[in-house]
């Protein structure tokens, strides 16, 4: 990696040239949803597919004729059709913090790593990560509960005082800002730490989030500044995404539907990656004594080969 | 003195002094005032005359008022009992008003447990009745409806002397208000007051009794026609607003100003104060004469007042041409405060509205649809004056009705809710919505207070009357349900009509005997629900071996079951589309449970629907109202797509975050 390259230009590039991490990622949340929505399917199916009044839903999106299916006893209850979802996003989230060791050490490497070494790093690391998703939630909710809570006192007292609501809008926006700054900030933390705990092969991943912490509050411009830019690029994707789809795409074109937005999530996905990879470009750059993995020498191979 | 004399010398007394009374109260008489009327004589036939003069501390949110009211007894009868509406004594934690929004809720109000800020209070200082002297100790709370002794929301007075038929009594009434946040549309908000059903206000003699009910969690107002004169006064940085059209104002001594309005023909008075509101002035013309319109707006929604403008001068307009003229000189649309729960109301020429700094234009039921409707009500409540304690839905129904009509002719028939981002709805669809699961409860004719709650209030008097009447529209046609509302309006204006007044009239208009669908609809709890049962296509030479069948050559028996679900009974049309092209309509009276058509074609069946031109719009399951015989899987697809988008945002949302 080149020490005089952008954060912002490190982590795209070492995204791209892991282009298949994201696509796997994707299609691992998009067959997720696809099961979670099987029963949600199912219900709907059995209500629309012999009626002329599905209609009002096809050729448009009537939201009373929403609610009516929704509330029909033969579509069951709201809980059969979201419970599959809120599992398969749960698994998802399970997927992702099982897979993410590999996927580190993959943006760490010059070359493309093998099959072997992504699911040794994953394995090898998933005690760790969970530990480390521990400290996370822990710090993370606290925080969050915290910051939340101010927010809401202080907006019940701008709610209770001022007459205009120009002002409670702005301090709801501005609060939300701080929140999501805060926020950022400590999951930029605790990506270091993980990156840390990968590529130096810390054990005791208390060392990882105090270098992390120490780390990141050296660094806190640079590298929030790159989570933001990317966060704000990840909320222009699902805008514009959401806006195309409402521009362009017929209401009665499923496939035009599916395409745009899932062309969309991809590209949001992306964007997560794309921290992911400035995060390790950052520690690369931050600890000389990591472990970066090495393409093995060809006469390895054939020795390899000669052996068997 | 012995016994006759006693007798005669008694007779002699009362004779003396009833003619004393009539004597006295001959020189009293209701104004014939037309200055906030486009009219040069008296619309209504007025019973009352309100002479009020209120004093409102805008730190303690208290008011000190006395007023003068001259009741003139049309009841043709002498009466000697009187009684009042105190309603602002509902906001206490045993009034009947309390108990009912605890046990059922009411308007967002829920009362699980109690705000002091919620406490509101009209407590009479002095009751005098101009030649019979202080009767406040006579005063005696009554409570017709439940029997809660706790409940003070009527008053009744007996008088020593009885008024005669044709004659008139003076009340002096002196009293205070303790006004509550804002609850059911009246109070405080911030440094803003709403001051409604604000004034000792006399009942309504009314089919041969007093009608004068305690106040209830979910139903609304009665009460007579007639003139007010109203002096408020207020701190000077107070921008008034108020039923009828402002007099005059005077600036006090004290810091106060006094602001007086005046109001004919109207049977309540409203008014609002606070230092934030904005003015807006436009003119609407009216077949009787031109209307000022006032907006109030709150400071931060300056930009929608065009918004507000425009619905209400559309609106009026609709109503002016379909239903009848509006007479007042005066409409005023108020933008209460933020999170009021004085939104969305109606006065007599007088009506809140309530949006937000940041309401998007396609969302029709916010804003636009409170305006239209509350506007609305100035036909359906204002002039032709229901009682809207014992037939609500003839104000909210009605209304509703007329609101999908006039919001349907205004953004279209399939966006008049709602047009955002590809999401539509329409006024019908919003009324299904709002009947489902509730039709069978209770009928639409009954009582507001004894539904069996809150939704079912909201459902039934809204909802299902608005799609009923639609549905009626549908049989009696649409230009006939247009006259019979507008003979409606303008026989039945300045009246309070009955629920017969009402249907009769329709049935006069359209010359049919509609009795069995009234019965059904109105007066009972029958559910329609009309649905296709089962189609079935088979070849005609089903037995033989090897068939092979092709399209347009061979012939096939074809069945049609079409099954009334509910107890609804009405004649209904089928519509059976064959592969073919044809199209085969029948007629069932629907009488029986069920009915099956059937056919020998060569052609099979498509599709079969139920009431194809759609007149029936409170059937409980639309969904089953057709069936395509070969299923069409892309709606559910679409909303399958819809769903795995959203959980596929939920689940990267999630990981961002967390992992």
């Amino acid at each position: 990696m080149d020490g005089r390259e952008s954060l912002i230009s490190a982590g795209a590039s070492a995204a791209t040239r892991n282009k298949r991490f994201i696509v796997w990622f994707f299609l691992l949340n998009l067959l997720l949803a696809w099961f979670g929505a099987a029963a949600f399917t199912a219900n709907a199916r059995s209500i629309l597919d012999h009626s002329l009044y599905a209609d009002k839903l096809l050729h448009g999106f009537d939201l009373a004729v929403f609610l009516e299916m929704i509330r029909r006893p033969e579509f069951g209850s709201a809980r059969s059709s979201t419970a599959p979802s809120t599992l398969c996003a749960i698994l998802f989230l399970l997927a992702s913090l099982l897979f993410m060791p590999g996927v580190l050490l993959g943006y760490s490497s010059d070359h493309r790593i093998s099959r072997e070494e992504f699911f040794r790093a994953c394995g090898h690391n998933l005690w760790r990560f969970v530990r480390l998703f521990v400290f996370y939630a822990l710090i993370a909710g606290i925080t969050a509960g915290i910051l939340f809570g101010i927010q809401g006192a202080l907006v019940t007292a701008v709610d209770d005082a001022a007459n205009d609501d120009r002002l409670l809008f702005l301090t709801k926006a501005l609060s939300i800002v701080a929140i999501f700054l805060i926020s950022t900030a400590i999951r930029a933390w605790f990506d270091i730490a993980q990156t840390d705990a990968v590529l130096r092969d810390q054990t005791a991943v208390r060392r990882s989030i105090t270098w992390a912490f120490r780390t990141t509050r050296r660094n806190i411009g640079s590298l929030l500044g790159t989570y933001i830019l990317i966060a704000v690029l990840g909320l222009i994707v699902i805008t514009a995404g959401i806006v195309i789809w409402h521009a362009i795409v017929p209401p009665s074109s499923v496939l035009g539907a599916f395409l745009v937005s899932q062309a969309t999530l991809l590209l949001l996905l992306t964007m997560r990656f794309w921290q992911r990879a400035s995060a390790v470009a950052f520690c690369v750059r931050q600890a000389a004594d990591f472990v970066l993995p090495v393409r093995e020498p060809a006469s390895l191979e054939v020795l390899v080969i000669s052996k068997s | 003195m012995n016994h006759r004399s006693r007798f005669v010398l008694y007779v002699l007394l009362l004779v003396a002094s009833a003619s004393y009374a009539q004597a006295s109260n001959a020189t009293l008489s209701i104004p014939a005032t037309t200055s906030a009327i486009n009219s040069s004589s008296p619309l209504s036939e007025r019973v009352v005359h309100y002479e009020i003069e209120a004093r409102y501390d805008a730190k303690t949110h208290t008011l000190d008022a006395s007023e003068i009211l001259t009741y003139h007894n049309l009841t043709g009868q002498a009466q000697d009992t009187f009684p009042f509406h105190l309603y602002l004594n509902g906001f206490q934690p045993n009034s009947t008003w309390v108990r009912e929004a605890r046990r059922e809720g009411s308007r967002g109000e829920g009362f699980d447990r109690w705000d002091s800020q919620s406490y509101g209070a009209e407590e009479i200082k002095k009751f005098e009745v101009v030649d019979q002297g202080d009767l406040t100790s006579q005063l005696q709370f009554i409570h017709p409806d439940d029997d809660n002794k706790d409940d003070k929301t009527v008053v009744q007075v007996r008088l020593p002397k009885p008024i005669p038929a044709d004659g008139y009594v003076q009340f002096k009434i002196t009293w205070h208000d303790q006004f509550p946040k804002t609850v059911a549309r009246t109070g405080w908000d911030r440094d803003a007051v709403l001051g409604g059903q604000w004034f000792p206000k006399i009942g309504v003699w009314w089919h041969g009794a007093w009608n004068c009910h305690q106040f209830h969690a979910y139903t609304e107002f009665f009460a007579d026609f007639g003139v007010y004169d109203v002096k408020l006064t207020v701190p000077q940085n107070e921008v008034v607003g108020a039923s009828g059209i402002e007099t005059s104002i005077v600036k006090n001594s004290d810091g106060t100003k006094t602001v007086s309005y005046h109001g004919d023909d109207i049977h309540d008075f409203v008014w609002t104060a606070s230092p934030h509101y904005r003015d807006y002035f436009d003119t609407f013309q009216s077949s009787m004469g031109p209307v000022r319109i006032r907006i109030m707006m709150q400071p931060a929604h300056w930009s929608q007042v065009g918004r507000h403008d425009h619905i209400l001068k559309e609106t009026m307009d609709r109503f002016e041409r379909w239903y009848g003229p509006y007479p007042y000189k005066t409409i005023t649309v108020v933008d209460p405060e933020r999170g009021s729960e004085s939104f969305g109301m109606e006065y007599p020429t007088f009506i809140t509205a309530g949006t937000r700094w940041l309401e998007p234009d396609g969302l029709h039921f916010e804003v636009d649809e409170t305006i239209e409707h509350e506007f609305g009500h100035q036909y359906w409540y204002g002039m032709v004056a229901t009682n809207e304690f014992e037939d609500a839905w003839m104000d909210e129904g009605i209304n509703q009705y007329t609101q999908d009509k006039v919001m349907s002719s205004i953004f279209g028939p399939s966006t008049s809710a709602l047009d955002w981002w590809g999401v539509t709805g329409s006024e019908d669809g919003e009324n299904i919505f709002f009947i489902l699961g509730l039709a069978d409860l209770d009928p639409i004719a009954r009582n507001g207070w004894q539904y069996a709650n809150s939704n079912t209030y909201g459902a039934i008097t809204y909802g299902k009357t608005a799609l009923v009447l639609r549905t009626l529209e549908s049989i009696v046609g649409e230009d006939t349900m247009q006259q019979a509302m507008h003979t409606y309006f303008m026989r039945y204006r300045f009246t309070h009509p009955s629920k017969e007044d009402f249907l009769s009239n329709i049935e006069q208009v359209s010359g049919n005997n509609l009795r069995w669908y009234f019965n059904q609809a109105i007066y009972g709890t029958e559910v329609l629900d009309y649905g296709v049962w089962k189609v079935s296509s088979y070849p005609v030479d089903w037995y033989k071996e090897k068939l092979k069948e092709k399209k347009g050559q061979t012939e096939y028996v074809s069945n049609v079951w079409i099954q009334r679900k509910e107890n609804f009974v009405t004649p209904i049309d089928v519509e059976i589309k064959f592969d073919n092209g044809e199209k085969v309509r029948e007629h069932w009276d629907g009488q029986d449970r069920w009915v099956r058509y059937a056919y020998q074609k060569k052609a099979q069946v498509e599709s079969v629907e139920v009431d194809p031109d759609h007149r029936y719009l409170f059937d409980r399951n639309n969904f089953n109202n057709s069936y395509l015989v070969k299923p069409k899987s892309s709606a559910a697809h679409k909303l399958e797509n819809y769903w795995i988008f959203v959980s596929q945002f939920v689940a990267q949302f999630l990981a961002w975050w967390l992992v």
